[in-house]
């Protein structure tokens, strides 16, 4: 589809039209100094300038904890219960790295020879509507992945970038089209000039990111690294508090539950979960191959930059820089994945 | 959508006291729909609800040459097993499966077989000694060397009669014997060294504690054995059983979908804490 453009006040009428109709998730001030995904009810609740918010955006589709099913036990048979499908939701304003995160984990969500229903449908529900980001941040580093950029459209339906006032909307899938045509009215052509101002958008903001990983070196270290000490000392200052995975849009790894009402009914949920956490492996009879903080800590990096990388062909991380501000005693992802030898 | 954490109805239809801590089920699916086509191969598992504590992995007992039921051997281990142990016949449990990969028999045509289990291990190969029993022109002799901690810890006895005769040869172990006993005494590495078996046109089936795996790896190759002639089923914690929960990983590996059957050749390129 041809490039759009959108000014302010279209772009306002346009969140408060959806936000009647539609669950519209957006970052918004949770607290003073919090900023996270809400849902909002006018474009007024949106907090534009924040590039990170507190939390990922990953909650919104694959929920923190949902439930998979009700049961009711019978007389000799058992019903189940699925829980009906959420509305349409939209989440807006969302960064290119929030975006490309699922992305990633819908390749997960469908590998294997098994579509997960529970979060195919609630993703399939959902518009993303991103805005690329002028200001990166010094834990920033999405250029290190391919294609990578703080004005990158992988995972957004629409990618909106600010240019000569108004923003530029590039519409870049089935869905975003289906938006863009239902409320063309707020849209305009671009010109072609403005497709280039976004380009030039795009290249200023790449420069001020600091850091860019060597991700081939990266892979080739992780590689022959998994028995060197290297691992002995650099998990030493981590308190397996395990937020560096709760904030991170690419962590998927989840735990499944029972809920018990009374003797009859219940229902199973899935809980995300942390491979930080000793239960993670812990099996029934006490055998627990990752005994210790050294070989959670090693897999978490393991999996991201090397086993992931071996399935998926590509990194489960984006750069978003959220686990880097999160940590508790400063664990930097970049450093750990980058001088492991 | 395609909500894959659904499991098939199913009533306990038989339960057997093996010993004091293991318990043998047969299930039988309710659906009859399901029942036609929930088919399974040796060495595949499946994930069983206890509706008010959860799920837990176990693998299939029975070969899918014997498929009237699903049956698992059980040992109390675990919030869930627990509970399973307190279940009655035509109590509704559900299951999902099955998952994973098989033995690859069709490359053992023609060869000699033997198994070695141990503990509740024997569960994992009775389905491949039961397979193999079945298909048994395939093959050539069928050895099977089975231990456990003492006399009152062995299953099966109601199969060694088949286990042991005209189509195969049945080696029984206690680590500890006691009166009556007939049988040899020792950990089964140990009888295992005894025994001498022939590397020639063989391949070794073998499920236990990793204990006794990493010694029963050790004298095997002591007597000769290739890595690939050596083939076993890893067990790791797994919750979903579809390759997406995140933790039954060994490296790049995961255990429910690019196993749980491996070949020591595949393991010996793994870390060695599993």
């Amino acid at each position: 589809m041809q490039n759009k453009l959108i000014t302010q006040e279209n772009l306002k009428a346009l969140v408060n039209e959806l936000a009647a109709s539609n669950d519209v998730f957006a970052p918004k001030r949770e607290n003073e100094n919090t900023v996270s995904f809400g849902k909002i009810n006018s474009f007024d609740e949106y907090v534009p300038g924040v590039l990170l918010t507190n939390t990922t955006v990953k909650d919104k589709v694959y929920l923190q904890s949902e439930q998979l099913f009700q049961y009711e036990l019978k007389k000799d048979t058992v019903e189940f219960k699925e829980k009906a499908p959420g509305k349409e939701a939209v989440i807006f304003g969302g960064r290119p790295c929030d975006a490309r995160g699922f992305d990633v984990i819908d390749k997960l969500f469908n590998w294997s020879g098994y579509e997960d229903g529970p979060y195919t449908g609630g993703r399939k529900n959902t518009t993303i509507i991103t805005v690329s980001c002028e200001k990166p941040e010094l834990t920033c580093f999405c250029t290190s992945f391919a294609g990578g950029s703080p004005a990158d459209g992988k995972g957004s339906d629409i990618l909106l970038t600010p240019v000569s006032g108004k923003f530029l909307a590039e519409v870049l899938t089935e869905r975003g089209e289906k938006l863009a045509a239902k409320y063309s009215k707020y849209f305009t052509d671009a010109s072609d000039a403005e497709t280039a101002a976004k380009a030039e958008f795009a290249k200023a903001a790449e420069t001020k990111i600091t850091k860019k990983l060597d991700l081939a070196a990266v892979k080739k270290n992780l590689d022959s690294s998994f028995d060197s000490p290297y691992w002995d000392t650099v998990h030493l200052p981590c308190v397996k508090c395990g937020a560096c995975t709760y904030v991170c849009p690419t962590c998927y790894c989840f735990d499944i539950t029972e809920k018990k009402f009374g003797y009859l009914n219940g229902e199973r949920n899935r809980t995300w979960d942390s491979c930080m956490s000793e239960m993670f492996t812990k099996m029934a009879g006490g055998h627990n191959p990752r005994t210790d903080t050294k070989r959670r800590f090693r897999q978490r990096f393991m999996h991201k930059f090397r086993y992931h990388v071996d399935n998926f062909k590509e990194e489960l991380c984006t750069g978003c820089g959220r686990c880097i501000r999160r940590c508790p005693v400063g664990i930097d992802i970049r450093k750990v994945v980058e001088e492991a030898k | 959508m395609s909500n894959i954490y659904i499991p098939h109805k199913a009533r306990i239809a038989s339960i057997k006291q093996e010993t004091a801590d293991i318990k043998s089920f047969q299930f039988e699916l309710l659906d009859s729909e399901v029942r036609k086509n929930f088919k399974w191969k040796s060495g595949q598992f499946l994930i069983l609800s206890v509706f008010g504590v959860g799920e837990a992995t176990f693998t299939f007992a029975n070969p899918q040459t014997r498929a009237e039921y699903v049956e698992c051997s059980i040992k109390k281990t675990g919030l869930v097993t627990e509970a399973l142990h307190d279940l009655e016949v035509g109590d509704i449990v559900a299951l999902r499966g099955p998952y994973g990969n098989w033995f690859p028999f069709e490359k053992f045509k023609g060869q000699n077989l033997l198994f070695v289990g141990g503990g509740i291990g024997i569960a994992a190969i009775r389905s491949p000694i039961e397979y193999s029993l079945d298909t048994r022109n395939d093959f050539k002799d069928i050895t099977i060397l089975y231990g456990g901690r003492s006399p009152l810890d062995i299953c099966y006895f109601d199969k060694f009669d088949e286990w042991q005769g005209k189509k195969a040869n049945l080696v029984l172990t206690a680590d500890k014997g006691s009166e009556g006993w007939k049988h040899k005494v020792g950990f089964v590495p140990a009888v295992l060294k005894e025994m001498k078996p022939s590397r020639d046109n063989c391949t070794v089936i073998t499920c236990g504690p990793p204990i006794m795996i990493k010694f029963v790896l050790k004298e095997l190759t002591d007597l000769g054995f290739a890595p690939e002639q050596i083939v076993t089923t890893l067990e790791m914690k797994m919750k979903c059983g579809l390759g997406k929960c995140g933790r039954c990983n060994i490296q790049q590996l995961y255990v429910c979908k690019d196993g749980p059957v491996f070949d020591y050749a595949e393991i010996k390129k793994l870390p060695d804490e599993f």
